[in-house]
């Protein structure tokens, strides 16, 4: 006679069953105050493994941006700090032009110009340790691709006067990097193919051209880069490798009567070290008699100056490529210096100021790429703090609570809970056994 | 005096349907009870004239209510409900090992590939230096925890199912006892409503551990059956279980198997899947694996990658860099043969054995794979994440000098790489058909993976190459990168002069590349690469044969007759390209396609939608089982309003049997007061 009916309940089951729902509830209860109060949505990686994931690749790219960031501060550091070197070279240098020009005063003794010479030395000496300085952390301003502590060693007695102990180039710039370091060889060494930087010296049988009569040129004018270019590399494989050979005239002949109002002058050509093939002896240059400017010498392959003034017999004229400001300073320091007579200083003035413009000129350019990369850093510290922000916002909406959501499901959830335990402790209480006495 | 003897049968009747109400009363909150019910039936009349006069009642019976279907549906949706629960159990233990956020590994080989940045900025910087050391110690250790706290919640688990496996047989055997008891029972005639009730209650706890299914026989014993319908009680006899290793005697594997009469069979635990017992071993067998596979995956390719990187670089004594990290080598524990009790044959005929190495660590899939013979010069290997299968050509190799060891061919690779792995064999393999091998590339890298030194001078993160533009350039070239590509044994790097130079034409600009140190007679002799198309931004890579070789990379646009002149840095103390090679390795496809920096977020989603499928699926066999439950307590359960119910009503047919007794009384006193007088 037992009683089959569906809906049926045995006791212990119904509350067995009411009392898990009741744990659930209260599992959930407590999850979701776990998350308000860690303000995390994800506490375990099975409650969203996409955003769990998502999230930890956000969190990877903020490190990453900020690390970063902080190689760009250090390279951009490193890089106002070139920049700032190169302005206070540039001042330098500035300084040394406006000796030069004064020690072209007609007036100006030979001491007083020894004693210009000894200023110039000592802003030299200033440039050169300028351009071997280092950043906050020990590396070379001006190392180019790479370069020993003291990028720029000399003077030397051997040639090449002046050494960049480094791999010439500039480092290109990347997404979210600079250089570190500006190219030293660009700024401070001269090419000859490139630059053409060379110093004249002018003289008569080994001393100074005498009072009385004038003898100077002009600067070196590069009539074939090309030339220039393989007697330079022909050069840098001899002993000792300097950067250019060096080239005396000496003038064995002065001829005025062969052909009637020209005047031809014959040389001997010493080249250092020779390299060129055929071998340079002997040239000549021929003007009308009487010119006293502009009297063209072409005999050295790939160069030419003009005489002024009047050559002799016996004068001698010393071309000495020029690889470095640096040399180009020392070059300066010596021969005003050393000038006995105005004729000379002002050979030596000429030849410097020309020089110096080409030297500082090339300063200017690294200069102007150095500004370039500041630009370039600022630009990418403003990229990187938009990815931050973004990736921050994806790692947020990834793994954050939303508290208004969040304390809205958090009341729901309680309200539902306690109508649970309401009407189970309610529904506890009703039994038959109650009316049964 | 029909009425005395009615009313004394009555008394009797509803006496025993109290206490067994009573009894269901009692019995409310034992599992597995049955109510019961007394099923009273009516005499047989005496014949008179009249009719049938009725002479009272008897209790024919007292039954228990119990339906088979329900309560065989409620023991398969338990078992299953068992099994998805413990592996939703031990997947969310096994989620919260592998943690993402700062606290994670994928933090720590984050912060370990930034820390080469700070380098790179300042090679000859000691503190970045020694954070970077500190950084690859931590990126180790937290390799090295991931995998000892794989290897606890084995143990846990290992024990886990010893106990349940002990708790199989203690309740095999109970139930063989009971067999024998209801069998002598029910000699009796009535069924013994006690015994049956716990004997099902035992096969519901059995069935928790591991599905079961029964056959009842006709002495009134139940057969129960786990696997594929192997006894494990029979009558009054029960077989045995034990936890044993699988075919390759593989540590972090194991099976259910049965033994009766000394046969042992190892069984499938997918087969059925109930049970916390297959729950356990499923996620043993499958999800360990997988985590350790990809937790294996992720130190081996990301701890190559940095050492072979860093072998590249030079140090600031200008040696060679060793190691970084502990090198990850592949032994008899990770190419594994059959042993014990393998089910085929136990070991295999050939006497070949096979040697694994890395051959490229962004191709590897985080799995094991199984090589099996078809015969001595043919097979397939099955990755076993995915099952795909990848048959070879195997050449034997020859003892006879010069000694050649055994080849493998891989359909679609034509090499004998599979996966990033290259496989051969020793040269006195010969492989018969059958012959099996297990190979698990990934299962104990992380054990013990540590930091090889701690000197900071000794962190090679120098550039062994160095290039040089020519300064008298005339194009817009800027140098993106300079790289060795292979290792010099032990010196540094012999790399010496060589030029690129460039022509801009009208088809283009190209390159050709110029071994500085070939005398040019005649011109052109020394050009070893000639007119290559260049694209800006895009790798110049030379390798000039038996010697290391290097990739160039320039932005901007040569002019005719530029160059670049490649050879060996001399200035490597203030170099920190090799540390820029090894932080660019971050963005380096590793792990299905993901940047080696992405690779834990990948691994922590994978064993994510592990937990939360093993959660959902836990959810709803939960929500099964307690209805099928349900609905057996329904039938069966005590319910304590019915039973009040009944208390009343059958403590009012006492009364009303006591009354008829005493009305009986009253009868034969009127009846002798009659005669009296």
């Amino acid at each position: 006679m037992s009683v089959n009916s569906f809906s049926r309940l045995g006791t212990a089951n119904a509350y067995d069953n009411t009392l898990v729902n009741l744990q659930n509830r209260q599992a959930t209860l407590a999850n979701l105050q776990e998350s308000l109060s860690s303000g995390k949505k994800i506490t375990s990686p099975s409650d969203d493994p996409t955003g769990a994931a998502q999230a930890e690749r956000a969190l990877n790219r903020i490190a990453r941006i900020a690390s970063d960031q902080r190689a760009l501060e250090a390279q951009r550091s490193a890089i106002t700090q070139a920049e700032g070197t190169l302005g206070d070279i540039t001042d330098a240098l500035q300084s040394i032009r406006e000796l030069v020009v004064s020690a072209g005063n007609g007036a100006y003794s030979a001491a007083e110009r020894t004693t210009i010479a000894g200023q110039i030395s000592g802003l030299r000496d200033r440039v050169l340790s300028l351009a071997n300085t280092r950043d906050g952390n020990g590396m070379p301003l001006f190392a180019a691709l790479g370069s020993a502590l003291t990028p720029f060693a000399g003077p030397q007695s051997a040639a090449p006067d002046y050494r960049f102990d480094g791999l010439p180039g500039q480092t290109a710039t990347h997404v979210y990097a600079i250089p570190a370091t500006l190219d030293g060889e660009s700024a401070f060494m001269a090419q000859p193919a490139r630059d053409g930087v060379f110093n004249i010296k002018v003289g008569n049988s080994g001393g100074g051209i005498p009072a009385g009569r004038t003898l100077t040129t002009d600067t070196i004018a590069v009539t074939d880069k090309t030339i220039l270019g393989t007697t330079a590399n022909l050069a840098a494989a001899t002993a000792g490798a300097p950067v250019y050979p060096a080239y005396t005239l000496t003038v064995n002949g002065v001829d005025t009567t062969t052909t009637p109002g020209t005047t031809t002058l014959t040389y001997a050509i010493t080249e250092t070290p020779a390299v060129s093939t055929p071998a340079l002896t002997t040239g000549t240059t021929s003007f009308p008699t009487g010119t006293k400017a502009d009297i063209p010498v072409t005999v050295i392959p790939g160069l030419s100056f003009n005489f002024h003034g009047t050559p002799a017999l016996n004068d001698t004229v010393t071309i000495a490529p020029k690889g470095s400001v640096f040399s180009v300073l020392d070059s300066a320091v010596t021969d005003i210096g050393s000038a006995a007579n105005a004729n000379a200083a002002t050979q030596a003035v000429a030849q410097t100021l020309t020089n110096l413009d080409t030297c500082m000129a090339r300063i200017s350019a690294v200069r102007g790429q150095a500004g370039d990369l500041m630009n370039r850093a600022e630009s990418i510290t403003n990229i990187n703090s938009k990815r931050n922000i973004e990736q921050e916002s994806n790692r947020s909406r990834a793994e954050d609570i939303d508290m208004v959501k969040g304390i809205s499901d958090f009341n729901n959830q309680q309200t539902g809970y306690q109508a649970a335990l309401q009407t189970y402790a309610q529904i506890k209480k009703l039994s038959l056994f109650n009316f049964i006495s | 005096m029909g009425i005395l003897n009615i009313g004394t049968l009555a008394l009797q009747a509803n006496q025993v349907a109290l206490q067994t109400t009573g009894n269901n009363i009692a019995n409310v909150n034992t599992p597995g009870y049955s109510r019961q019910t007394v099923q009273t039936q009516a005499l047989p009349g005496q014949y008179t004239g009249a009719g049938y006069i009725g002479k009272g009642v008897s209790v024919e019976s007292i039954t228990r209510s119990y339906d088979a279907f329900l309560n065989r549906q409620s023991s398969l949706a338990g078992a299953s409900q068992a099994a998805d629960t413990v592996r939703a159990e031990h997947l969310k233990q096994l989620g919260t090992l592998f943690q993402g956020g700062a606290e994670g590994l994928g933090a720590a080989i984050n912060d370990m590939m930034n820390a080469f940045s700070d380098v790179a900025s300042t090679p000859a910087d000691q503190t970045a230096r020694t954070v970077l050391l500190t950084r690859l110690d931590e990126a180790a250790r937290r390799m090295q925890a991931g995998a000892a706290s794989l290897n606890d919640l084995q143990s846990g688990v290992t024990q886990g199912l010893n106990e349940k496996v002990a708790n199989v047989n203690t309740l095999a055997k109970n139930i063989a006892d009971l067999n024998d008891q209801v069998a002598r029972a029910l000699g009796s005639g009535q069924t013994p409503n006690d015994l049956l009730d716990r004997r099902d209650q035992l096969i519901r706890d059995l069935s928790k551990l591991v599905q079961t299914s029964q056959i009842a026989a006709p002495d009134g014993s139940i057969g129960v059956f786990i696997g594929a319908s192997h006894p494990l009680v029979l009558g009054n006899s029960a077989a045995t279980v034990a936890i044993t290793g699988d075919d390759f005697g593989d540590p972090f594997k194991s099976k259910l198997s049965i033994t009766r009469d000394g046969t042992t069979i190892v069984l499938d635990e997918n087969y059925p899947p109930g049970g916390e017992i297959n729950g356990m071993l499923k996620f043993q067998n499958e999800d360990m694996t997988e985590a350790r596979n990809l937790l294996g995956r992720i130190t081996t390719a990301v701890t190559t990658a940095i050492n072979d990187q860093h072998k590249l670089g030079l140090d600031l004594d200008g040696k060679v860099g060793t190691n970084l990290f502990t090198p990850v080598t592949f032994g008899s524990d990770n190419i594994r043969v059959p042993m014990a009790p393998a089910n085929l044959n136990s070991a295999n005929a050939g006497a070949g054995s096979l040697t694994m190495a890395i051959s490229d660590v962004t191709r590897f899939v985080a799995s094991d794979y199984e090589i099996s013979f078809s015969s001595a010069t043919a097979g397939s290997a099955v990755r076993r994440s995915d099952g795909v299968a990848t048959s070879f050509t195997f050449t034997p190799g020859s003892t006879t000098p010069p000694a050649t060891r055994g080849t493998f061919t891989f359909a679609g690779t034509g090499t004998g790489v599979i996966d990033g792995l290259a496989l051969d064999a020793s040269t006195s393999a010969a492989p018969v058909a059958g012959d099996r091998f297990l190979l698990k590339p990934f299962s104990y890298a992380a054990n013990s993976m540590a930091r090889e030194f701690s000197t900071p001078r000794a962190l090679a993160v120098a550039n062994p190459v160095a290039a040089t533009l020519t300064a008298t350039n005339k194009g817009s070239l800027a140098l993106s990168g300079i790289a060795a590509q292979t290792q010099a044994s032990t010196a540094a790097s012999p790399i010496d002069n060589f030029s690129v130079t460039f022509t801009v034409g009208a088809g283009g600009t190209s390159y050709s590349i110029v071994d500085n140190t070939i005398p040019n007679i005649p011109v052109g002799a020394n050009i070893v690469v000639a007119s290559q198309p260049y694209t800006s931004g895009q790798a110049i890579r030379y390798t000039p044969a038996g010697a290391p070789g290097f990739a160039l990379t320039l932005s901007g646009q040569p002019a005719s007759g530029d160059s670049v002149t490649v050879k060996q840095n001399s200035f490597t103390s203030q170099n920190g390209g090799n540390a820029t090679a090894m932080m660019n390795l971050r963005d380096v496809a590793m792990f299905d396609g993901a940047a080696l920096t992405d690779g834990y977020a990948g691994m922590i989603s994978t064993l994510g939608v592990r937990a939360q499928s093993a959660d959902y699926s836990a959810q709803v066999s939960t929500n099964i089982a307690v209805n099928a439950e349900k609905d057996r307590a329904g039938l069966s359960g005590v319910n304590l309003d019915e039973e009040a119910a009944k208390l009343l009503q059958y403590q009012q047919a006492y009364q009303a049997s006591a009354k008829m007794i005493q009305i009986a009384q009253s009868i034969f006193e009127t009846l002798l007061q009659g005669l009296g007088r």
